[in-house]
């Protein structure tokens, strides 16, 4: 995997397929949290029937019903509550707004897992949509690290220790290894290569300016 | 929509003013320290030293406040922020 890099005022990233396919896998299950179809005709459509997905059709109801809040804390971290000291605002900020994110986040992942689908190594981001291909990383790292239990900063300090610790032992053989949960391991080593090519991207927006 | 809220305070200009909000973002764990600065100077048209000051009070501070004024504005900001993954919450000012 290579950072994005400027190249003829684009963005360009280097995925190998593997990486590909993890990327664009999670992109179109984040897609399928906010409701979305099916991405693929493959990988995404594996989610589990009985997993705790909010009402996929809510935003397609009419605008004077108002929108239960997510119940899954991913969801509620790309669609957080807008004044929690008060519930009539964050009702109706909810009724006005929900169904608009969910299209627009879907729109900026879309557009991520075609990028990624097009069987070439290279990720192209055009400059005008750098900045919000970088707002589709961050909705793609605020569900994973909502998995991961990221609530303040040290939890995130700590899930880099951790998952030093697993390199370490995975490159050592180390036996310590037993007691880290690989599932965690994967999602948190997915977390900060996402977390590392968004600050790449960022950093070639900034450059723009 | 506020029907009932402009005729409470009808007659009233000082208190009508008075209904300012504000556009409140918060710090978490997640976002990057340059992409909230980015999203600051893009999004509310910020010098990039003002952006970075206001991501700086939000990851010290916890919050910063990035905008005021009328309700319908602040909920049009907020919906902004969260588009791009930013937790941000809309109150009235001095609340």
């Amino acid at each position: 995997m290579r950072g994005f890099e400027r190249r003829d005022g684009m963005a360009v990233a280097l995925l190998d397929e593997e990486e590909r396919l993890v990327v664009a896998r999670i992109v179109a299950d984040v897609a399928l949290l906010l409701g979305a179809e099916s991405f693929g005709r493959d990988g995404a459509s594996e989610a589990d029937p009985a997993s705790d997905i909010d009402d996929p059709f809510a935003h397609l109801r009419g605008l004077e019903e108002s929108i239960r809040e997510p119940s899954d804390p991913a969801i509620l971290r790309l669609l957080p509550n807008a004044a929690p000291t008060d519930r009539e605002v964050a009702a109706e900020f909810r009724r006005l707004t929900d169904g608009e994110l969910r299209a627009i986040k879907t729109r900026r992942l879309r557009r991520i897992w075609d990028q990624l689908s097009t069987g070439d190594d290279e990720w192209v981001v055009p400059a005008d949509a750098a900045l919000e291909t970088a707002a589709a990383l961050t909705d793609v790292r605020l569900v994973l690290s909502s998995r991961l239990g990221l609530v303040t900063d040290d939890d995130a300090d700590r899930l880099h220790a951790e998952i030093d610790l697993a390199s370490h032992a995975l490159a050592t053989d180390d036996d310590n290894m037993l007691s880290v949960d690989p599932e965690r391991v994967w999602l948190g080593m997915l977390y900060q290569a996402l977390t590392w090519l968004q600050d790449t991207l960022v950093e070639f927006v900034a450059e723009q300016e | 929509m506020d029907i009932e809220r402009q005729s409470q305070h009808e007659g009233s200009v000082a208190t009508v003013l008075d209904d300012v909000w504000v556009t409140i973002v918060w710090n978490d764990p997640v976002n990057l320290m340059s992409y909230v600065t980015q999203v600051f100077q893009t999004y509310f048209n910020l010098p990039r030293e003002v952006a970075a000051r206001h991501m700086r009070e939000v990851h010290v501070n916890g919050r910063s406040v990035l905008s005021s004024g009328p309700r319908e504005k602040m909920e049009v900001d907020v919906q902004a922020m969260h588009s791009y993954g930013l937790w941000a919450t809309l109150q009235r000012s001095g609340e």
